[in-house]
């Protein structure tokens, strides 16, 4: 779905419906200066598809799990790979942030910025949870605040001054420190292919050669194993209370479903069209699937917490649905790094 | 996931009526952006997220009116903080945070203060040294 907007110089702006926050703003940067580029393509040529469980870093009391690159590592690479030339700039003082926003947007620029969602008071209240990690577009000034574009929400929204100086200087984790991005120049005929093979290889790599448990394929098995162990462990509220955790990082935090897997098939889908390999359009149905996986772990999890564990499903199940996902995706990211090796830039 | 199977729940007074994007097949095998209006086993668990901080937040509020912290603590709360984002945010040094949290403590703060803890958490100052009564 798509909405036309206008920037501060006059041009037109296209507000694309996006099922996440960074790549979604990359996009859209990279749009504005001319580049027609996908957001499944960003996240993909971003390597942002990942697999993570940090049981020592605890959010709200909890574990942290993610499906995802940590939070600006999307776009550095993308925006390396795809020869764009941004500035980025942090700012210790919120007045000189501010201005310098202004000047920027003055100039006809659009603006992406990191800030913190609980703070924007536009987005559902539901989803407003202390996390510094949420990325946004400022299209304009307007009487007492700003219109962005936030790519998660379907349509443009406004936002007030205040809120907005609230979000960008938040404290706490991660904190954004007045993060903001634009394109300088932007390569408007990149090397797209090269582009692809390099965050193809690089996702393989992350995935399966980092000797840790905490990263990667390792963890999804390390972590299915403590699932299936976890109600001995912890007893049964608390095991609920992670796994509840797990599952919405998983749905929840803009991923466009199953954990960021069904935008990864996307962008294989698309890349295979560019290279017009069948190789990579096996591997994007079998994302697709694997994706379907992660979908029944999430419904598995929702019925354990719903009925207190007395029918069927059971710790066990999920845990081992989490180990076929596991065994599926090592396959993938073989092959994906047996295919992508012999892809011609 | 197919097109045809991406979750329409309805889910409105959760999304405020916002839908979300979903990456789905479509009918020829064509990954395409399909909104989405909500997803039930999603929501529920949310749910429990959300309910989770509520519970606390009441709890709080009580334990304020029955005298055994101080409303900094409830604000904090509700903001969804901890002393050490809430002293970061409002240059409060975090032993003296939660020195504050005590309602003894918290009585004989000097109005500098409070403002620095209001202007922090966005309520007025007034506002910062009652809780609401229900």
């Amino acid at each position: 779905m798509t909405t036309s907007e206008i920037t501060a110089g006059g041009k037109p702006f296209v507000h694309y419906h996006a099922a996440h926050c960074e790549t979604g703003v990359t996009a859209a940067l990279f749009r504005d200066r001319g580049l027609e580029i996908s957001e499944p393509m960003i996240f993909g040529i971003g390597s942002g598809i990942f697999f993570g469980h940090f049981p020592f870093i605890k959010f709200v009391g909890l574990p942290i799990t993610t499906y995802r690159a940590q939070p600006g590592a999307i776009f550095r690479k993308a925006a390396k790979r795809l020869d764009g030339k941004f500035v980025m700039r942090h700012f210790r003082n919120s007045g000189k942030g501010m201005e310098e926003m202004l000047r920027v947007l003055r100039s006809g620029q659009i603006v992406g910025l990191t800030t913190n969602i609980y703070w924007l008071s536009y987005v559902p209240n539901r989803f407003r949870f202390q996390f510094n990690g949420h990325n946004i577009v400022v299209l304009r000034e307007i009487e007492n605040g700003f219109r962005v574009s936030d790519p998660v929400l379907d349509r443009p929204m406004d936002c007030s001054t205040e809120d907005l100086i609230r979000a960008r200087f938040a404290r706490g984790p991660l904190e954004p420190r007045g993060f903001m991005y634009y394109p300088v120049s932007v390569n408007l005929r990149p090397d797209i292919r090269k582009a692809c093979i390099r965050g193809m290889l690089d996702t393989s790599n992350l995935m399966l050669r980092i000797p840790i448990p905490i990263i990667g394929i390792r963890s999804i098995r390390f972590l299915a194993k403590r699932i299936i162990k976890i109600e001995q462990k912890m007893g049964f509220d608390e095991a609920c209370r992670q796994l509840g955790m797990i599952v919405r990082m998983q749905e929840e935090v803009g991923t466009g479903g199953a954990g960021f897997r069904y935008m990864y098939a996307a962008f294989l889908q698309e890349a295979a069209d560019l290279f017009g390999s069948h190789d990579l359009q096996t591997l994007s149905q079998e994302m697709t699937a694997i994706g379907d996986t992660w979908r029944e772990f999430a419904v598995v999890v929702a019925r354990i917490i719903k009925k207190r564990g007395k029918q069927g499903e059971s710790f066990r199940q999920a845990g081992g649905l989490m180990l076929i996902c596991a065994g599926k995706e090592e396959e993938l990211y073989k092959n994906l790094r047996n295919v992508a090796g012999r892809l011609k830039p | 996931m197919k097109a045809s199977e991406v979750p329409q729940d309805n889910t409105i007074d959760y999304y405020e009526g916002i839908k979300r994007a979903c990456y789905a097949v479509n009918d020829e095998g064509k990954y395409v952006i399909v909104p989405s209006s909500g997803w039930t086993e999603e929501e529920f668990i949310n749910r429990l997220a959300v309910d989770e901080l509520a519970v606390h937040v009441e709890k709080t509020r009580k334990a304020v009116l029955a005298g055994e912290k101080s409303p900094l603590a409830y604000h904090m709360e509700r903001r969804q903080m901890i002393p050490k984002i809430l002293g970061k945010t409002a240059g409060i040094a975090v032993f003296r945070v939660k020195r504050h949290l005590r309602p003894e403590i918290f009585i004989k703060l000097k109005d500098s203060l409070l403002e620095r803890y209001a202007k922090a958490l966005a309520v007025g100052t007034q506002e910062l040294k009652t809780v609401p009564q229900k």
